[in-house]
């Protein structure tokens, strides 16, 4: 099953008058469980493609469906509500919310949610030892390293186990080894949970670890290279299904 | 929902200066309207109660059509149904006494005064009245002693104009009941000094029998005055004695029908001094929405990752509006503190306004005043704010809630 289905995908910017195009009919499916790279330089419309894919922004042209959703028939109310419930965010500046400590960065999004008090508190601390952030749960951002900082983004985007985490740039605010370390995290997280991860980056070492990589130049698809040996090592969306069932009732266990 | 308020709560110590002076500004406006109300309070609680202690107290007995026309014809002789009738009120009345009312002239050797002499039974009257209490204990002056003496007490100012000390003689000029102007000569027993200027410019008091018996009256009153335990209770106890009176020429007057001045002047002032915070908490919406968005403009990338992460706007609008809130809660309640603080220092001597004592004194307050902060300001106080906060904080909140994340992520 594809998390992500995109057809025909166009986005133009109007800028003093004249149509400056993005992205430029962009089809791209991305399956459950992947960990996938769309490599780009700068200013070649990865960043928008990740903000439609997140429903923050809207296409021109083209279809654009996450988790089974259309989001071109979404009101405002409807994309935050699948932001919050399918969708993980990693962004390249960490934003975490500055007056929260670590935890309470990671339990904003399951208040959100709904989820309770006590459960909210138990998931988070949870997810933050997974990441390796024990001891910091109750540091304020400021307080903690870069690295530090986007392992509390990385739990926040996946505490609430959403079908797809959109990190973009992840890597681009820190040192290679604590990148390094970041980037097995992830990929740890997308093996162990079988969460899709889909990044925007021009981060040689991102690129190298991604099971697939799309490149994209000038707002078209160059290339879209699914790596053998590592693509193998990607679920299928039964997979992913079962790996998840297999967490919640772990969950349940606790 | 408590790490919603939380963020609300340390969003307001990002900058704790600028929330110190908007919670100041609240604090201060707050502080300034009790202080301003407490003396006011005050001011107005003397001016009533001077007015009803020495001469309307609570409640008037009197014939239909006395108070527009103090004529003799209209004095009466109480019957049984109107001692039961104030004697079933025991409970809510405290004293009641009986009182003659006529225009008059008093005359010395000097000049000449138009008067108001009001004849009491002097022991009774120190329970409706506090007449005696003002009475100068000195120099000769003193209270009257009985009801059938030719003894008079007039007024400090009085006196001067008169150039009268106690224990000289003046003449009492009275029309009597059958229309004749007759004379007395009465003795200066006391001079008083009361809060009240129109008080001491036109009243004297003489015994009430002599004064029956100069015009007359052969036991009859003009009215019957009754102070009651709690001022509150004059409306239940008015309708009450005209329920049960048997003498349907009379009727039953409260404070508020003989000085309808003071209640309207008490209306106005509360009035003028309801425009006048309003005036100064328009303001304070100003530099709350100010500082409001100036937080907004500085939280809007972090507001955008809010709602980029799944937060959804009315979230927004309300985390504005509590952060509004909390600024406003925090000044009220430091105003509220240094306004009860500031009333409460206050009253241990009193506020001394003796420097425009002669103008207190027109409107009968007394120069020394005794701020009192009462209930419903402190209430007035808590709605004030919380109007002036959400007033506030819609717009600001709006906007909050209306940002787009996508522009708000690429806002540097």
């Amino acid at each position: 099953m594809n998390i992500i289905e995109i057809q025909g995908l166009t986005k133009d910017y109007v800028n003093n008058g004249f149509s400056v195009p993005a992205v430029r009919g962009i089809n791209v499916q991305v399956g459950a469980g992947e960990f996938t790279a769309i490599a780009v330089p700068s200013g070649s419309g990865k960043t928008t493609l990740l903000n439609i894919i997140g429903g923050l922004d809207r296409p021109t042209a083209g279809l654009v469906r996450v988790g089974g959703s259309d989001l071109s028939g979404m009101d405002a109310r409807q994309l935050s509500d699948l932001r919050l419930r399918k969708i993980g965010f990693i962004f390249q500046a960490y934003n975490l919310i500055p007056v929260l400590s670590a935890v309470e960065n990671v339990e904003y999004v399951l208040l959100l949610q709904g989820v309770s008090r006590v459960e909210r508190r138990r998931r988070s601390e949870a997810i933050l030892r997974e990441v390796g952030l024990e001891k910091e749960i109750n540091r304020l951002p400021r307080e903690m390293s870069g690295g530090q900082q986007q392992r509390v983004a990385v739990a926040r985007a996946i505490v609430s186990e959403p079908d797809i985490v959109l990190a973009d740039e992840p890597t681009a605010n820190l040192d290679q080894k604590t990148g390094e370390s970041l980037l097995d995290l992830m990929h740890g997280l997308n093996r162990s949970k079988g969460i899709t991860f889909l990044f925007s980056t021009h981060d040689p070492m991102v690129m190298e670890r991604a099971d697939r990589l799309i490149n994209l130049k000038d707002g078209r698809i160059l290339s879209d290279e699914v790596r053998g040996k590592k693509r193998a090592g990607t679920k299928t969306a039964k997979q992913a299904k079962t790996t998840k069932a297999s967490r919640g009732k772990t969950a349940g266990r606790r | 929902m408590k790490i919603f308020l939380m963020i609300c709560w340390r969003n307001l110590w990002r900058h704790k200066r600028r929330s110190l002076v908007v919670i100041s500004s609240v604090a201060l406006g707050i502080f300034a309207m009790l202080i301003s109300l407490g003396i006011l309070n005050g001011v107005m609680t003397q001016m009533v109660d001077n007015t009803i202690s020495t001469s309307l107290g609570h409640i008037s007995l009197q014939k239909k059509g006395f108070r527009d026309n103090m004529r003799l014809e209209y004095s009466f002789m109480p019957d049984e149904t109107v001692k039961k009738a104030l004697g079933g009120e025991k409970i809510r009345i405290r004293a009641f006494a009986p009182r003659v009312k006529v225009q008059g002239m008093i005359r010395s050797s000097e000049a000449s005064r138009s008067v108001l002499v009001v004849g009491v039974d002097p022991e009774r009257e120190r329970r409706v009245s506090r007449i005696s209490h003002y009475t100068v204990k000195e120099g000769g002056s003193s209270y009257l002693t009985s009801p059938g003496s030719s003894e008079i007490l007039i007024s400090r100012s009085m006196a001067e104009k008169l150039d009268l000390v106690p224990g000289d003689r003046l003449v009492l000029m009275i029309q009597d009941r059958r229309g004749q102007i007759v004379g007395s000569g009465m003795i200066v027993k006391g001079i008083f000094q009361s809060p009240v200027d129109m008080m001491d410019r036109f009243v004297v008091f003489v015994g009430l029998e002599r004064l029956q018996e100069i015009t007359g009256l052969q036991g009859k009153i003009s009215e019957i005055n009754a102070v009651l335990y709690n001022r509150e209770d004059v409306p239940k106890v008015k309708s009450h004695l005209l329920a049960v009176m048997g003498d349907s020429s009379l009727t039953v007057l409260s404070w508020m029908d003989m000085a309808p001045f003071l209640v309207s002047s008490i209306r106005i002032v509360d009035v003028m001094m309801y425009v006048s915070f309003a005036i100064i908490f328009i303001t304070i919406i100003f530099s709350i929405a100010n500082t409001l968005i100036m937080a907004i403009m500085e939280r809007f990338h972090e507001i955008g990752v809010m709602k980029s992460i799944g937060t959804k706007p009315s979230w927004i609008f309300f985390m504005i509006l509590f952060e509004a809130l909390n600024l406003g809660v925090l000044g009220l309640a430091a105003g509220i503190a240094a306004g009860l603080f500031g009333t409460a220092l206050m009253n241990v001597t009193g506020l001394d306004l003796s420097f425009g004592s002669e103008s207190l004194r027109v409107i009968g307050s007394g120069s020394v005043i005794y701020p009192a902060v009462k209930g419903l300001d402190i209430l007035m106080a808590g709605l004030i704010v919380l109007v002036t906060t959400v007033a506030a904080a819609l717009l600001p909140a709006r906007k909050a809630a209306r940002i787009n994340p996508l522009n708000a992520l690429t806002y540097i």
